[in-house]
């Protein structure tokens, strides 16, 4: 009871001490940081890692709130309207709260309603297909593609996601005609390309497992340079796509954040990107710390803003305007 | 004889001292969770989650497990008690469990349910070391087109559990798939039926809508009966099945059993359909079906055997493809990798002390949860003492809390409100609650794979018949329609007039 | 027993506005279906499922209208027959006022008198009973959500809870 006693009048204090002080005390209490992707998919294990580590810095405990749907938007899209800038709620943000705004209705303005904080990380996707399948290469499916239009299907987490947009954007550099068929995650994709009902995934390394035991194969992936996991395996670049898909993610808070909470913040993921426990639970899923600070953050969002709206367009994705 | 070498160096690890801590701590609050409506594993799970870095791997995934499979003992208690499911898998729990405890049969039906959940929770840890990698392939046989017709088949079984009218129940079912569909569209990420709220986005919750509907309509009913202040009959006879109880349920624990286990091993769904399958086999197969609604202790037995089974056959696709076939595995398969595991194909041979232990430690666990919950349905049936009047504002305060804490959002409150008042109403009308929940969880997987399958199969309606195991549900489907449906159509008609003039 | 030479129409039948209402929600269904596009064979809209369902809420509805015109039903009167209407609704206003309380007011200071008022109004609970149980019992959950499993309940605008 003491300790209880004791917390109030910390939390009484603290409140006095805030009223006073402004940013001075922060954080005095737990921070929830949305995480829009369900509870043990590699977003998630990722965020765990990384918030543990920053909670450390901070001196409160990081609550991770599962708050999936709309491919990763519905998290940021609810912190957006509902909480308060305190810095008690933050919310990962996903390359999704760019692009959706660019192909439908949606309740949030990228440009306005976040208070962007730290960049963290991306992902490494790939393609991957059965290993009994009739595909050894990537060159295979082109070739097949070519006679079969529309024929060759693959399985993605979802419409809209990176996975949808990047190989749509392969098809037409190809000059070829996929069929994609969305799933929830990536649970659901590998399943769905082992039991070959789809020809082919696109997915992020959830696959690893799979294609180590040698029950998928591994046609390519999105990085810039190999994944060292996977020497063998061709990256977009050289198979003749210039592109590079890694589906960057950072942290934000709600519009209008004081600088002190978002540069404290700031500080202490900065630090959690560079504990080795968790690059080396990053590396897990192949991804590596991608540090950008908030200003840097800020001009980023517009860059991938203004790529993402030429592509859409091109693919002919784009919210019709009525 | 692999095996028997290999089973003893899992008990070798799973008997450490330390790992049986773990394990359990691991089923205590699996059996609170189980216990609090609302507050289900996945809360408990990921808020202990950071906890379990300290320890090694086995010890770690030992206790995360043993939060889960505890769970589900506890799931049926609010079920049975004050007729409250915590989650889906309970919604038929509800349905003869409570009218057992509205009779005084409260111990009974808390006992099969433990004794059940026990039995079946070993079968499929026998089975699970036996053939787990075997039944691997079951989990990937199932397209979307396999995945459709075992919903049509689900929703066909769903006629089943009515006692009334075979329209109302059919109604409530197509009402159920339609709020099931609110949300965004999985498939086009398109808003449907959300009205702008931004709440509705991500759907409507199900623990809000089964609360309502079972535990705040249930006592709505209740207080409007003067007479029946003492809803809950306190003449209580015994606390333990008896003879004739275990006769009854022998053969629906069995089936329940098999029946849990096969449909577990398949993502998505499986602990669901294969609690109301069993009961509506039990139901078929009973020489007395007209009991089943009633009070009836195959209808416990038989779901609370399947549901528990099926939790024993969702590990098998976790531990040999690493498909998490629910929330729960999914936040298990985490887990591991947070301790540097990668479940899949390689786990159980790069891995076999884990994976044993693991086995071991839920044997161990299983134990421990029947010692742990026998002596404690003593204490639920004295709470059911507690005269109505002050029951019920518990009940509803705990609903309120439950919905709460499943989703940190206060609109579920509101829903679960409305659902309440809509449940209340639906009741006086002669319309029933458990059509629409089932239909409510396999609407959305229905539509979804139906849609994928058109997609794949380029608009050709055969796929469903080319496909082996499709064809086989869709057939089971259409026999089960046809052959009962005349003369149950009437009969059951005469049932509900009969109701009405008395 | 009724049998089938009497059956007539009657308005006042439970099952009929039951069904009529069943109808109507059909409809409602079938129109947001349309709205939101049925799409092609081999490529579903979002609105396909919806459609078909709509389309047989409305045949299993007319079905249910069908059979309380043909054999008529219960009335609407009867089924609060021997009821205490007042106590559901009741609950349900208190219920409807704690929703629109908890938030501005918080957890505590809204499920208190909530469990005042349903302690007191329905059956009542004598007083020395009815306050340490309304007082206690949110006090204890909340305690032990907030500082065994870190859940936060809603605070209010007052910061309580």
């Amino acid at each position: 009871m003491s300790q209880c006693r004791r917390t109030i009048m910390l939390a009484a204090i603290g409140v006095l001490l805030s009223v006073a002080a402004g940013a001075q005390e922060y954080p005095t209490k737990p921070i929830t940081l949305i995480v829009p992707w369900p509870a043990g998919g590699s977003t998630d294990i990722s965020m765990r890692a990384i918030a543990d580590s920053a909670s450390k810095v901070l001196g409160q405990p990081i609550v991770i709130d599962n708050k999936a749907g709309g491919s990763g938007t519905v998290g940021p899209a609810t912190m957006a309207a509902a909480a308060k800038p305190d810095g008690y709620t933050i919310a990962q943000i996903p390359i999704t709260v760019f692009r959706l705004p660019l192909m439908q209705e949606v309740s949030w303005d990228p440009a306005k309603d976040f208070t962007y904080i730290i960049h963290l990380t991306g992902y490494t996707f790939g393609v991957t297909t059965s290993a009994e399948s009739q595909f050894k290469t990537w060159k295979d499916v082109v070739d097949f593609a070519k006679q079969n239009p529309g024929k060759v299907t693959y399985a993605t987490p979802g419409a809209g996601t990176s996975l949808h947009i990047g190989m749509e954007q392969i098809a037409a550099m190809a000059g070829i005609k996929l069929t994609q068929v969305p799933f929830k995650g990536g649970a659901e994709t590998n399943a769905a390309v082992l039991g070959q009902h789809t020809m082919l995934q696109a997915d992020s390394t959830g696959w690893r497992p799979l294609v180590d035991a040698g029950k998928l194969r591994l046609l390519m992936v999105w990085t810039a340079a190999r994944s060292p996991n996977y020497p063998d395996v061709p990256t977009l670049k050289e198979l003749g796509y210039p592109m590079v898909y890694d589906s960057p993610f950072g942290v934000a808070g709600p519009k209008g954040m004081d600088p002190k909470i978002v540069a404290k913040l700031h500080d202490a993921f900065k630090k959690a990107i560079e504990d080795p426990a968790v690059v080396a639970t990053l590396a897990k899923y192949d991804m590596v710390p991608n540090y950008r600070n908030t200003e840097d953050y800020k001009k980023l969002v517009v860059e991938i803003t203004e790529s993402e709206r030429k592509i859409i367009e091109r693919l002919g994705l784009a919210k019709k305007t009525n | 004889m692999d095996t028997l070498a290999n089973v003893a160096h899992g008990f070798g690890v799973a008997l450490m001292p330390i790992n049986l801590l773990y394990c359990f701590i691991g089923v205590f609050i699996g059996t609170l969770v189980g216990v609090l409506p609302g507050i289900g594993p996945i809360s408990a799970m990921s808020l202990l989650l950071p906890v379990t870095l300290s320890g090694t791997p086995e010890s770690g995934i030992i206790m995360m497990a043993g939060i889960y499979y505890g769970s589900m003992y506890g799931g049926s208690t609010t079920s049975i008690l004050v007729n409250i499911p915590g989650e889906a898998a309970s919604v038929v729990t509800c349905i003869d469990g409570h009218q057992m405890a509205k009779q005084g049969r409260a111990g009974p039906a808390l006992g099969i349910a433990a004794f059940g959940s026990f039995i079946a929770g070993t079968f499929a840890l026998v089975a699970l070391m036996l053939v787990a990698p075997k039944l691997a392939s079951i989990a990937i046989a199932f397209g979307p087109a396999e995945y459709f017709s075992l919903m049509v088949l689900g929703l066909v079984v769903l006629t089943f559990l009515t006692q009334g009218s075979m329209a109302k129940a059919l109604l409530m079912a197509c009402i159920g798939v339609v709020l099931g569909l609110v949300g965004l569209d999985s498939i086009t990420a398109q808003p449907r039926l959300t009205f702008g709220r931004m709440e509705l986005i991500d759907g409507i919750g199900l623990v809000p809508v089964v609360m309502g509907l079972f535990g705040v309509a249930e006592v709505l009913l209740n207080t409007e009966q003067v007479i029946r202040r003492d809803i809950i009959n306190t003449k209580i006879t015994h606390l333990l099945p008896n003879r004739a109880d275990w006769q009854a349920s022998a053969g629906p624990l069995t089936r329940g059993t098999m029946l849990g286990f096969l449909l577990g091993i398949l993502p998505g769904g499986g602990a669901v359909i294969s609690s109301f399958a069993s009961y509506a086999l039990e139901k078929r197969l009973s020489k007395t079906p007209e009991r089943f609604g009633n009070g009836a202790i195959e209808g416990v037995a038989g779901p609370e055997a399947a549901n528990n089974a099926a939790a024993g056959g969702a590990f098998i696709p976790l531990m040999t493809l690493g498909i998490p076939p629910n929330v729960v595995m999914a936040l298990l398969l985490g887990a591991f990798v947070i301790h540097g595991l990668q479940p899949g194909p390689l786990l159980i041979t790069q891995n076999p002390g884990l994976f044993w232990g693991i086995v071991a430690s839920m044997y161990i666990g299983n134990v421990m949860l029947l010692v742990l919950n026998l002596p404690m349905i003593g204490m639920w049936v004295q709470l059911l003492k507690l005269p109505y009047n002050v029951l019920f504002p518990l009940i509803i305060l705990f609903t309120i809390l439950g919905v709460y804490c499943s989703s940190n959002n206060v609109f579920d409150v509101y829903v679960m409100i409305a659902f309440g008042v809509v449940g209340y109403f639906m009741r006086k009308l002669g319309y029933e609650p458990a059509p629409l929940v089932l239909a409510f969880v396999l609407g959305p997987m229905l539509e979804n794979n139906l849609r994928k399958s058109l997609i794949l199969s380029h608009g050709d309606l055969w796929t469903f018949v080319q496909r082996p195991i499709s064809a086989a549900c869709l057939a089971l489907a259409l026999a089960l329609l046809i052959a009962p449906l005349l003369p149950a159509l009437r009969k059951k008609r005469e049932l509900v007039a009969l109701d009405e003039e008395a | 027993m009724r049998s089938g030479g009497n059956a007539k129409p009657r308005l006042n039948n439970s099952e009929l506005w039951g069904g009529l209402i069943g109808l109507a929600l059909g409809g409602f269904v079938i129109w947001s279906g349309l709205k939101l596009k049925l799409g092609t064979i081999n490529d579903p809209g979002s609105g396909y499922v919806l459609f078909y369902t709509g389309i047989l809420m409305c045949v299993f509805a007319t079905a249910i209208i069908v059979a309380a015109i043909a054999e008529g039903g219960p009335t609407l009167a009867s089924r609060w027959e021997n009821a205490r209407w007042t106590k559901p609704a009741l609950i349900i206003a208190c219920l409807i006022a704690f929703s629109l309380a908890l938030e501005p007011l918080g957890f505590l200071l809204s499920s208190i008198p909530l469990m005042l008022l349903l302690l007191r109004l329905i059956d009542p609970v004598r007083w020395s009973l009815a306050i340490p149980i309304a007082v206690l019992v949110p006090l204890g959950m909340w305690w032990v959500l907030k500082r065994l499993l870190l859940i936060q309940l809603p605070s209010g605008a007052f910061g309580i809870g």
